[in-house]
């Protein structure tokens, strides 16, 4: 402690690389945290983080490079022992580390006794943090009975319980629901001001940047770049400009045709302009598409993810995606049934005592991407399942495709088209051999299924992967592949069970893509269910799901606008100490703030009044305020807000 | 090392093998399970053996034969057949195992000192107990043979058939089977299963208790904190050293409650022994799980090695002296054989350190070895 009280550089990795099976798959890797930072490790699933992260902590052997902890080398077993005592390492997965069968109080307590922690320590500790973390009623509860997000904060607890001067979490918040996630950020935030440890910490979601002090951008073993999130925005010049036009399908094929970035987002499109001032991308927008009629057209700050995009694309990363879906039949649907595609009406699904799904009701149009969305145990799969006969539903109805699930699901099966989780290709198959046995299952042989093996994979751009095992491919030739095998029976209808997770960006975009293509002009209607709060704007339609109910159904603009008219705009205010201003505020009747690194996030009615309160409140705190944006709602926004209104809701039902 | 993070260790995996009601049932129901079944469907006796007969002569010494059979312990008479057709059924549906044709004139060939034949049919299946049926079948009718022998003498010639009797078998033959008097495999095989059940069941239990830990990534809470290898290594096997030693008390229970198994030797050398055996059996299980990534493979390599190690090299089901060169080397390099003769030596036949001290020194050289293997091969910062 003595000796490396004076250092500030904490970690200090240089030239990392690792090898897996003869393979290089992380090189040349460097990074440096300083004290006190929350230094944010992000990258898609398979970029290197968690090698990283456990060479860190000296639990990973690794062939190349030097990494210094507290200025302590810790390249062989011997070395990363010196460090053990002064670290804390929470590893991937919820709930993972944790030990299922003890107590919430059992599991802090024997993490203590294995750290050594003085018994009345152990006590003022757990109490504080147990408090800080709203576990203090669940202390009697068996780990494997907690949700997710109590499971990590948990993990939070027990990886903090020695004080340790730094803090490597692995993935902490994937797969949470994003209430708990706000939440785990600010006792994260607050604990390690109030212990002054550092941390390190991966995420996969790219939204998640603004939560750190400094961010490392990783992918595929390589550092793309580092910095504060602000800097790396700044990598990048350009703007956003999102555009509906009266055909958003020409549209597309216009821009796409002129830029290298073209999102389809609900009925807009969501245009990267380059190196171009927000007026200067505007117009040049607006006059590729004169010829159409413009409803709407505004610019917005790229997010990390355009960054990283166009960052792959100097790489030339996306050549390896395919090219885009090529628009045969301008804009003609095939929609020969009227009528939804969809009904569900008040689904439950109950697992013994556990309910899985709560009186779920929605309705999906023909044609329409539908997203349902929630965190991991929301009950989005245990829906689908029900939907698609698969699992028979506790009590309430759906139709599908016009046919009741509970009567016909063999009519059901062979109408819809299913993909689900795990994306069930056969690993020991080629790609074509995959195909052939899903056209098989589905009653399709000889040159029919040769015809729609070759139209799906045109449409799903895997020409050339055919006789490749199922084993070597990436994950996005992976997802596209059993996205293939869902769609050979022509299906009007798919089923996609988180289809995107552990994607790449580019595989992600290039996803969406394919299912606006079939959405928009084959008139396939679409559900879809994922974790990713900032995917779901992609979708014409949404269910928020939480703790299997349905908490809006709106479209996303819908949902924004419904929470601009109910709790105003969202301020952005950049601080130094985020943690004593989130105090300040609470303190002072302002909730609901939430700390996003070095800012506070906050939604507000009357902005001028708001503004001239903070400013007075900070300056009579001595706290310092350098600016005060405006910014746009997100779909976790929208998310939050609903489940919080909902619980307090509950309780005070509870009270009454 | 410190103490205190041992016990912790140790506290933890307890709790959770306690409440874990399917792992703490495995632990002591598979093990008891295994050797009442052992005992009980391996015994190597053959008694009752159902048998029937066709007899075409039914003549009074005919009658005479079949009652030897009859009489015997080791036949069970199931009835008289009427044609020979019946007895390749009977003997197809299993309802007897072997058969006696007497033909016609088998008096009449006999009393007239013509040799009569008499066929016996055996189910051939399985050849070591057809094996030693048809050694009973043949000492039965030899007996009978002499008694007709007896008889023709003294009603020919008058002499007392005491004087044929030694006349006829001038050596005595006396037998007398040492340290299992009974010559029943249901007291010597119960001890020595207990050899068998803890070589399958405590190196099986430890593999799933660390591979689990190593499965779900917990065990990452080990390397990434200051507990050291040995500190990790002592407070986890603890546990299951002491399930095993529980286990061992109860099977030793068994045998001798159950089993009427004898006990003849020094309890304090068995205990030694037993406890030497028990580290040795859950340190194969620590080697094993250095080596595997996953509980399958884990569980998978353990019943292989284990099974075939305890029942083919062990000396519990064949004595080692009655292998092949090559498979008594093998015999000679796992531990399950010289625990196998202590069991023996201490149950059976009051044998002491003086002989069996070599025995008790190999157990602990390989228990020494393998917690070298498992200690140097177990890393906190392994390679993937």
């Amino acid at each position: 402690m003595e000796v490396t009280g004076t250092m500030s550089t904490i970690i200090d990795v240089e030239n990392f690389g690792k090898r897996y099976r003869r393979l290089d798959v992380i090189s040349n890797v460097s990074v440096t945290v300083q004290r006190g930072e929350i230094h944010g490790l992000i990258g898609p699933d398979g970029s290197g983080k968690s090698s990283l992260l456990k060479a860190i902590a000296g639990v990973l052997d690794f062939e190349h490079g030097i990494i210094r902890v507290f200025g302590q080398r810790v390249n062989s077993e011997e070395e990363a022992e010196r460090i053990k005592g002064r670290i804390g390492f929470m590893p991937q997965g919820l709930g993972q580390n944790l030990y299922a069968e003890l107590s919430v109080e059992e599991n802090i307590d024997f993490f203590a006794r294995l750290r050594m922690v003085a018994p009345a320590d152990l006590e003022t500790r757990k109490t504080r943090l147990l408090e800080m973390t709203h576990l203090e009623r669940f202390r009697e509860r068996p780990m494997k009975h907690l949700s997710g997000g109590m499971k990590q904060k948990l993990g939070l607890v027990c990886s903090l319980i020695h004080q340790p001067e730094l803090i490597i979490l692995d993935e902490p918040t994937t797969g949470v629901d994003p209430v708990s996630r706000r939440d785990f950020w600010v006792i994260l935030s607050q604990l390690l001001e109030e212990y002054g440890t550092t941390a390190i910490v991966s995420t996969a979601y790219m939204d998640e940047a603004s939560r750190f002090h400094r961010v490392s951008l990783m992918y595929k073993g390589e550092m793309l770049a580092q910095g504060k999130p602000q800097e790396i925005r700044a990598l990048v010049s350009g703007t956003v400009v999102v555009v509906k036009a009266s055909s958003q399908i020409e549209a597309f094929a216009i821009l796409k045709s002129q830029y290298l970035q073209v999102q389809p987002i609900g009925h807009h499109l969501r245009v990267f302009v380059g190196k171009q001032s927000s007026e200067q991308a505007e117009s040049a927008v607006k006059g590729s598409l004169s010829h159409l009629e413009i409803a709407e057209c505004y610019s917005l700050r790229p997010e990390l993810e355009d960054v990283l995009v166009t960052l792959l694309i100097d790489r030339n990363e996306h050549k390896n995606v395919g090219s885009g879906p090529v628009f045969k039949t301008m804009g003609r649907k095939n929609g020969k049934r009227n009528g939804p595609a969809i009904v569900a009406r008040d689904l439950v699904q109950n697992f013994g005592a556990f309910r899985a799904v709560d009186h779920l009701s929605f309705e999906v149009s023909q044609g329409e991407i539908f997203g349902l969305l929630g965190a991991n145990g929301a009950g989005k799969t245990t829906a689908i399942k029900m939907l698609t006969g698969i699992l028979p539903s506790s009590s309430g109805n759906g139709q599908v495709a016009g046919v009741d699930m509970q009567k016909a699901a063999q009519t059901i099966k062979s109408r819809v088209g299913y993909m689900s989780q795990a994306f069930s290709l056969y690993e020991d198959l080629s790609a074509l051999e995959n195909l052939k046995l899903y056209g098989g299952i589905y009653g399709l042989s000889g040159t029919g299924l040769k015809e729609r093996i070759e139209q799906t994979l045109a449409l799903t751009g895997l020409q050339g992967y055919e006789s490749e095992m199922t084993q070597g491919l990436p994950m996005g030739v992976r997802q596209r592949l059993a996205l293939s095998c869902a769609l050979l029976h022509r299906p009007s209808i798919l089923f996609l069970d988180e289809p995107t997770s552990g994607v790449d960006p580019l595989g992600r975009r290039r996803f969406w893509e394919i299912l606006f293509q079939l959405s928009r002009e084959e008139g396939v209607s679409i559900l879809v269910t994922t974790h990713y709060m900032n995917e779901a704007e992609h979708c014409d339609h949404l269910v928020l799901m939480y703790a299997g109910r349905s908490v809006a159904d709106e479209t996303p603009a819908g949902m924004k606008l419904a929470l601009r008219k109910e709790a105003g705009e969202l301020l952005e205010l950049t601080v130094d100490r985020p943690v004593r201003v989130l105090e300040v505020l609470e303190e002072n009747g302002l909730s609901d703030a939430a700390i996003f690194g070095n800012c506070i996030h906050l939604l507000t009615k009357n902005i001028s009044d708001t503004v001239l309160k903070i400013r007075f409140l900070l300056e009579s705190n001595n706290l310092s305020l350098h600016k005060v944006d405006e910014i746009p709602i997100s779909m976790e926004d929208v998310f939050v807000h609903r489940v919080m209104a909902l619980e307090k809701h509950a309780s005070q039902r509870q009270q009454a | 090392m410190n103490y205190q993070r041992i016990l912790a260790v140790a506290k933890r995996e307890w709790q959770e093998i306690y409440r874990d009601r399917l792992f703490l049932s495995l632990a002591f129901v598979f093990p008891i399970t295994m050797m009442i079944a052992f005992a009980y469907g391996l015994s190597l006796d053959v008694e009752d053996i159902p048998i029937a007969v066709l007899d075409q002569d039914r003549s009074e010494l005919s009658r005479e034969y079949i009652h030897c059979f009859k009489d015997s312990r080791y036949f069970k008479f199931k009835g008289y057949l009427e044609h020979p057709d019946e007895i390749d059924e009977l003997l197809i549906t299993q309802h007897i195992r072997a058969a006696i044709v007497i033909p016609e004139h088998f008096q009449s060939n006999l009393l007239e000192g013509r040799p009569s034949p008499v066929q016996h049919l055996l189910d051939g299946t399985f050849t070591t107990r057809a094996r030693t049926v048809k050694g009973y079948m043949t000492a039965i009718t030899r007996a009978f043979e002499k008694d007709i022998l007896i008889n023709f003498f003294t009603k020919s010639f008058g002499v007392p058939p005491q004087r044929v009797t030694e006349q006829l078998t001038p050596i005595k033959v006396q037998i007398r089977y040492l340290y299992s008097q009974a010559v029943e495999s249901s007291q010597s095989l119960p001890p020595r299963l207990m050899v068998l059940v803890l070589l399958v069941a405590s190196p099986f239990l430890t593999v799933v208790g660390i591979v689990r830990e190593k499965e779900n990534g917990s065990i990452y809470n080990m390397y990434a904190s200051d507990v050291s290898r040995s500190e990790y290594l002592i407070g986890k096997l603890m546990p299951y050293m002491i399930i095993a030693t529980i286990n061992a008390f109860i099977l030793w229970a068994i045998a001798i409650v159950m089993f009427q198994a004898p006990f003849k030797g020094s309890a304090v050398l068995f205990i030694a022994a037993t406890l030497l055996y028990v580290l040795c059996t859950t340190l194969i299980g620590l080697v094993i799980s250095v080596f595997v990534r996953t509980q399958v493979a884990g569980v998978l390599i353990t019943a292989i090695l284990t099974i075939v190690g305890g029942t083919l090299y062990s000396g519990v089901l064949t004595p080692v002296s009655m292998l092949s060169e090559d498979n008594q080397l093998f015999c000679h390099l796992l531990p399950a054989m010289y625990y196998t003769e202590i069991v023996d030596g201490v149950f059976l036949r009051n044998i002491g350190l003086t002989v069996l001290w070599p025995n008790l020194l190999v157990l602990a050289v390989y228990s020494a070895l393998l917690l070298v293997v498992g200690y140097t091969k177990f890393t906190k910062r392994p390679k993937a």
